[in-house]
């Protein structure tokens, strides 16, 4: 895998030059110059909204190549829990899994069980931390990103407990490689992913050196291959079986639903967590013990790398939970023996990536600050994005930058030709 | 709104207007001095105290004042605020500042407000604190958060 590849990427010879991608960018990190969009990396969250808007292609999700699965001598799908929702409510989990070995995985792993550890892992860490509140959970890797960028004082706010996903390719892989006496690289773990965000955890992880999982695939790309396979796939029960309440996971909320702790909040969507994050970081909130957020409207289920639309597929998981009946998978003396392992800490500290400081001192602040509000004096604000920038205030940033120029308003240059004319017809009566 | 700067060691000032009964935009000021705030840099934990202080000054002026105007003064080693109101004054400041002493009226109560813990939250949360209040005429508060003074290199 391309160790500097991003997983959002855009096409030049598909990009129009638009600016629905520009404008759709929570972090305003795309700029469009010479009618091709840019990404600028350092401020984005592979929140994937790009993706989502862009009507020529031209923005994609990068995932693995399958020629990768060669790389290894067994391969492992461990699917997202989204997955299971993708096939209508009769369609189980051991069928999809019996679906994806047909299609060339060796095996599959399943990481509702995990998230179910992860669930009485977090709250046992609740029990005994201290502040600062609320706590926040780091599942949504775009959620993680935003906070490094945007929130970086929040992160003193973030449970200290790894993704079930890398928590299951960590044991899996450990697991795999004893059973088949094989080296532990020679392992291939592949998610089967419903967003970008976390194809880019993948590939740049946030607190740990390097990813237990080698590569994921969308959910989008396997739909096609797996519908053929369900056809003659059979309901089996392979190696794990699933936990109805890690299931609920796919979801918003589904986090919070099967904690002991209930002062907790799911908080979902990019407009109603800054609204949220904002606030916590003023000191409101402060009586919740713990938010699940996710930067998606509805979860995982909502990610833009899924094919079933997300009220079906939140139908579907919850009503495969139902079916599943209440098989609770995890015993709480596991749980604490490897709370005392310290199995489930991140491994590296969350760091803050503030993209945010115009200038180097208080000074220097107040002065860009001060010709940022002349150079917005100068624009029409309308926030067309005409000039490739999102609004007029980041072009004025921008400006300030020497990045771009106030000539690149459309408004400044019709208003400056206007001008030349009324000032030519002027010298002529002169 | 930045207006003209009298105090050499002020570097940015922005003045915010707050009307009397005006719910609808309470918490604007303390909101927008919030984000002036964070443009500049200026230490989360700081920003977070001020703006809890700045809240509370608001509602203040919008419960109790005619009008007022809260100004924004950053400095070099600090963030100051000074909220002159026109209205009814303070009768007894001691009593005012006591937490838990409220005038407020059973409809403010019923919106959240008039624990009695205006004034004293304010004072509480920022490092300088200063009260004036004429019966009839207004009050003036001034408060300021102050910043850490990290290796300065240059002019002060």
């Amino acid at each position: 895998m391309n160790e500097h590849g991003h997983s959002v990427e855009i096409d030049p010879a598909k990009c129009v030059g638009c600016v629905a991608c520009c404008q759709a960018c929570p972090t305003k990190a795309i700029r469009v110059i010479d009618d091709i969009a840019v990404v600028k990396p350092e401020l984005c969250t592979y929140c994937g909204n790009c993706v989502r808007v862009c009507r020529y292609d031209a923005a994609t999700a990068k995932t693995s190549n399958p020629a990768d699965l060669k790389m290894f001598k067994h391969t492992v799908a461990m699917p997202a829990l989204t997955l299971y929702g993708q096939f209508g409510r009769d369609v189980m989990p051991s069928q999809i899994m019996d679906a994806l070995r047909k299609i060339g995985f060796d095996s599959t792993y399943d990481v509702s069980w995990m998230c179910e550890m992860v669930t009485a892992a977090t709250d046992a860490y609740l029990s005994e931390c201290n502040g600062p509140w609320p706590k926040i959970s780091v599942t949504c890797p775009a959620i993680v990103r935003l906070i490094q960028i945007r929130y970086p004082e929040l992160i003193a706010h973030m449970v200290p407990i790894e993704t079930a996903r890398e928590l299951a390719a960590k044991i899996l892989r450990r697991k795999l490689s004893s059973e088949l006496r094989l080296d532990p690289g020679e392992i291939g773990i592949f998610f089967i992913t419903p967003c970008s965000a976390i194809m880019n955890s993948i590939l740049r992880p946030v607190a740990l050196d390097q990813s237990y999982i080698d590569g994921a695939f969308s959910i989008a790309e396997v739909y096609g291959p797996l519908l053929d396979a369900i056809k003659t796939a059979e309901k089996v029960d392979h190696d794990v079986p699933i936990s109805p309440s890690g299931l609920l996971w796919a979801m918003a909320g589904g986090e919070i639903a099967g904690m002991r702790n209930t002062n907790t909040m799911a908080v979902r969507g990019i407009q109603d967590v800054e609204f949220v994050f904002d606030r916590i970081e003023s000191g409101t909130f402060a009586a919740v013990d713990f938010i699940e957020a996710y930067i998606c409207p509805d979860g995982c289920v909502s990610g833009q790398l899924v094919i079933e639309g997300r009220y079906a597929a939140q139908r579907n998981i919850q009503q495969i939970a139902r079916k599943l009946g209440d098989q609770g998978q995890v015993k709480e003396e596991k749980v604490r023996s490897l709370l005392r392992e310290h199995f489930f800490d991140l491994e590296e500290e969350i760091k803050a990536r503030p993209a945010l400081a115009l200038g180097r001192d208080l000074k220097q602040r107040v002065a860009m600050k001060k010709e940022k509000a002349g150079v917005l004096e100068q624009l029409p604000k309308k926030d067309c994005a005409a000039c490739g920038a999102p609004d007029c205030e980041t072009l004025a940033e921008d400006v300030v930058l020497g990045e771009r120029t106030v000539e690149d308003c459309l408004f400044v240059r019709i208003a400056s030709l206007t001008g030349d004319e009324a000032s030519e017809k002027e010298g002529n009566r002169e | 709104m930045s207006g003209e700067v009298k105090d050499p060691d002020v570097l940015y000032v922005e003045r915010f207007r707050i009307l009397h009964n005006d719910y609808e935009h309470g918490g604007d000021a303390a909101a927008a001095i919030k984000s002036i705030l964070k443009e500049l840099g200026i230490p989360q934990d700081h920003i977070r105290r001020l703006s809890i202080a700045n809240f509370e000054a608001e509602m203040n002026v919008i419960m109790y004042a005619e009008e007022g105007e809260m100004e924004l003064q950053v400095l070099a080693d600090a963030v100051r605020i000074v909220l002159t109101d026109r209205g009814q004054g303070i009768p007894d400041i001691d009593l005012a500042m006591t937490p838990g002493y409220s005038t407020a009226t059973p409809a403010m109560r019923e919106r959240g407000f008039g624990a009695g813990l205006g004034l004293p939250n304010i004072k509480k949360n920022v490092d300088r604190f200063e009260i004036e209040s004429a019966v009839g005429v207004g009050t003036t508060l001034r408060y300021a958060i102050l910043l850490p003074q990290t290796s300065q290199t240059g002019e002060a």
